[in-house]
């Protein structure tokens, strides 16, 4: 506080400003959780936190309200979502940082920036237009006809190919955080010192042992946080799942199915809620999805940061 | 040797591993940008931007209202998300440079950027539209602000910080006050990077959905109104996409095209500008 | 060009060898001859820009990491010519040691830095690793430093250590040749005495060739120098000779100080 003592007073009236609109963040991030609190309270009295969760009815008739579908449709999308873009998102940074050749990087890059710029709606859209219909018509029955004979692995393809299922819209989600991954890998990948890869190729190691051994745990710390970061976007998206889920709240085993996510819900439900109980149950999820994916992203961020330490050392 | 060989066969597997996953990524990319573009055109036509929507299932009109609302959307929460953007930005990277709250307010900026913009949608609902007992353009434009803010913030505070400290000096040493360095000397040198930043905040809200879904709502009038419920392009394309008439269909991949290409353009430039930029 | 009989054993002989670098037409290297004696350390010296460490990175074939640079010429090792085509890099590497201007630790543990090399030719056996990671840390005369210590990270050594850490684990493979490109450029006065003294004695076992900026270490740790002035070899010879009595004006000239 003394810095600001001894300021003439323009600069006293004008770190003043700008201070309340730097204070403007904190503000809104603890009024929305306040807000949404209060908001929530009649659902948080009627149901408590865990019967909350772990119950799977949501039944606006009988005013009945549980988490466990949205929450698992939000898990199974993001897991299933994450685990297509890792291999493919660190596989392009390869390619761009170690393969390519040099008059190709750029505008790839760019490119693959462009993909990250696209809204999601649009993703969203496609899907339902595009996607859908190829993943019912050709990829769903094709893994059907592989996996549907084998035990337990074919419990996960069971059902009629609609398209519009958990499947298709993890693979959206996919499509849409590779970008990000790849981009933040990129860049980590990019900081691993030149003659640190030399020295390893100097020990006679092949390129891709360079990578291997050299690039990739030299970044796992900026790759950690892409990853984490990437979690914390999926968790939350709307319009790229919205149009290709169903919005159905169940829990079911077989990827071929609909099903509903936290955001999905409050999509399709929000305006349409009724009663008060119902309100309060939708905020009840914001809420829940608010911590969580603010939780993932502090997670992520504090993984960046120690990536932004340990390559200035 | 043999483990020589296969330590080269298994490299190039790997390699040729992740050749295909970079093709994979841009096989989406042109896959999608050309659907949007094939889908996008054939649909375009000037009663598009001229008429309002003609009534549920009934063929023509067009989304006057929805560019309308989208716009004057945007534009407030511009006016509304800029300035508390650029303020704060500067708040933390000139007065309280180096101090816990500058770094307090940098990293939550950052992890809002990222937060769920629908979260963002149900709490504007709460403050903005469930007092007031209906929907509105005001309620929509704070929602995109409240996006904005984080973002603007995050870019001026690192626009800021490019500066050297030294230009700051060297205008001290004339005795100007910090305003005075800040405003004609900080902001000048910054002045590009900021630019930049804000076009890509508003590129980046301008193709926000799940905020406006129950702020701004929709509204299948023409309205200049901000107080009523204001038709958007995103919450269109949402609406008509999901409907049952084909022609909503067309419609909605038109919008879809003037959204993504409006984006993809405003990101290449931005993205030139600062190229050019920061190599001179 | 060298004054008077030798019987020294050539190891490497560079024949009217050029480089070129990606898009560039002029030389920078031109027309180089110089021989490379076995267990002795030749010093590269110059001026920067002269091209010493490019000729450093010729013999390990460095500049193919980069695509466009071309070689001209021939580098002989044991007769025979490492820049044609058939030439298998990672054996090559794996003959040719390197060290570089700034410790080059990977970001694994102490012995995991010193096995590398050993893990990539096929070596799994644990006891026999641990015998030659810790032959190669004595020869580096850093073993009583860290042997206590080898799951540790390596980047937790000083700089002076991992710069021997990196000699280690250089050594490790066991190559003919070692090269240096001043390798005691971002060290201190006390860890570039240590590393000037780990470099005589490793002459026993491998044939050396350093690049440096200091002549003074050129004079102390080297057989024989070569001094190189704008792409070109303007003298070769015994390093006393070099620096008590030079046969060409510039050699003079930069050993006195008098440019560079």
């Amino acid at each position: 506080m003394r810095r600001f003592l001894n300021l003439p007073a323009v600069d006293l009236i004008f770190a003043l400003v700008s201070f309340s609109a730097a204070f403007t963040v904190l503000i809104l991030i603890l009024s929305t959780i306040l807000v949404l609190y209060n908001e929530s309270s009649l659902a948080i009295h009627r149901f408590g936190l865990l019967n909350f969760i772990f119950t799977v009815d949501w039944d606006p008739v009988k005013e009945v309200f549980g988490a466990a579908a949205s929450l698992y449709g939000t898990l199974i999308t993001t897991v299933l979502a994450l685990s297509i873009a890792i291999p493919v998102s660190i596989g392009i940074a390869i390619f761009l940082t170690e393969i390519s050749p040099h008059l190709l990087r750029t505008p790839i890059g760019i490119a693959i920036e462009m993909l990250a710029a696209i809204p999601s709606i649009i993703y969203g859209m496609w899907g339902l237009f595009t996607l859908a219909p190829i993943m019912a018509d050709y990829i769903e029955p094709a893994l059907q006809k592989v996996f549907g004979d084998i035990p337990l692995i074919g419990k996960l393809f069971e059902g009629t190919p609609m398209g519009v299922d958990l499947l298709t819209a993890s693979i959206i989600l996919s499509i849409m955080i590779t970008p990000f991954i790849a981009s933040i890998s990129r860049d980590a990948f990019n900081l691993t010192p030149d003659l640190v890869k030399e020295s390893a190729y100097a020990l006679g190691a092949t390129k891709w042992e360079v990578i291997r051994d050299v690039v990739i745990p030299y970044s796992k710390l900026g790759v950690y946080g892409g990853i984490v970061l990437a979690l914390g976007r999926a968790l939350g998206e709307t319009m790229a799942v919205a149009f290709v889920l169903g919005n159905k709240h169940q829990i079911t085993i077989s990827l071929l199915d609909a099903a509903a996510t936290i955001t999905v819900t409050l999509a399709n439900e929000f305006t349409e809620a009724d009663t008060d109980i119902y309100l309060s149950s939708l905020f009840y999820l914001a809420l829940i999805l608010f911590v969580l994916s603010f939780t993932v992203l502090a997670v992520a961020k504090f993984f960046l940061l120690r990536a932004e330490k340990h390559y200035q050392r | 040797m043999d483990l020589k060989r296969r330590r080269k066969i298994q490299g190039q597997i790997a390699l040729m591993l992740s050749t295909l996953a970079a093709l994979s990524g841009l096989f989406w990319l042109v896959f999608i940008i050309f659907d949007v573009l094939r889908h996008g055109i054939t649909a375009l036509n000037l009663d598009l931007f001229l008429e309002d929507p003609a009534p549920p299932g009934v063929p023509g009109g067009g989304l006057r209202n929805a560019f309308v609302g989208h716009f004057l959307i945007t534009s407030v929460a511009t006016i509304i998300g800029v300035p508390i953007g650029v303020l704060g930005g500067t708040f933390i990277a000139e007065y309280a440079r180096g101090t816990k709250f500058a770094r307090l307010v940098s990293v939550l900026s950052d992890i809002m950027v990222s937060v769920p913009s629908i979260v963002v949608g149900t709490f504007i609902y709460a403050i903005l539209v469930k007092p007031f007992g209906h929907f509105s353009g005001w309620a929509g434009a704070t929602a995109l602000a409240f996006i904005m803010i984080p973002v603007v913030l995050r870019t001026t505070e690192d626009m800021l910080k490019l500066v050297p400290w030294t230009l700051r000096e060297a205008a001290f040493a004339l005795g100007a006050s910090y305003f005075h360095v800040i405003k004609d000397v900080v902001y000048r040198a910054a002045a590009t990077g900021i630019l930049t930043g804000i076009i890509l905040a508003i590129a980046r809200v301008s193709g926000e959905t799940a905020p406006l879904l129950f702020t701004s709502f929709n509204n299948s009038y023409f309205t200049l109104d901000m107080s009523e419920p204001m038709a958007s392009l995103t919450v269109t394309i949402f609406n008509y996409a999901m409907g049952p008439y084909e022609d909503w269909h067309e419609k909605a991949w038109a919008a879809a095209f003037i959204i993504t290409v409006g984006i993809l353009i405003i990101t290449l430039i931005t993205r030139s500008i600062i190229q050019w930029r920061y190599k001179n | 060009m060298v004054n008077g009989k030798t019987d020294e054993k050539v190891k490497i002989d560079v024949k009217d060898f050029s480089f070129y670098y990606a898009k560039s037409d002029k030389p920078a290297l031109k027309n180089i001859n110089m021989p490379v004696y076995e267990n002795r350390i030749t010093a590269l010296i110059g001026p920067s820009g002269c091209g010493k460490t490019t000729l450093l990175r010729s013999f390990n074939r460095m500049h193919d990491l980069y695509p466009g640079n071309r070689y001209e010429g021939q580098i002989l090792m044991d007769g025979k010519n490492i820049l044609s085509d058939d030439i298998d890099l990672i054996d090559l590497r794996s003959r040719v040691g390197m060290v570089f201007q700034k410790p080059t630790p990977f970001p694994m543990s102490i012995f995991d830095n010193v096995a590398y090399g050993l893990k990539l030719r096929g070596i799994k056996n644990r006891s026999e690793l641990e015998g030659r990671v810790e032959k190669a840390l004595k020869q580096a005369a850093l073993w009583d430093e860290v042997k206590d210590r080898l799951k540790d990270s390596a980047s937790g050594l000083s700089g002076g250590q991992q710069q021997r850490l990196v000699i280690a684990r250089a050594l490790a493979v066991e190559p003919e040749v070692l090269l240096f490109d001043e390798p005691t450029s971002a060290l201190d006065p006390i860890s570039t005495s240590k590393i000037e003294e780990l470099v005589v004695s490793l002459k026993e076992s491998v044939t050396i060739i350093i690049v440096t900026h200091n002549m003074q270490q050129a004079a102390r740790v080297s057989d024989y120098t070569a001094f190189m002035y704008l792409g070109e070899l303007i003298e070769f010879n015994k390093t006393d000779i070099i620096f008590t009595s030079p046969q060409k004006k510039l050699t003079e000239d930069y050993i006195t100080g008098r440019f560079g």
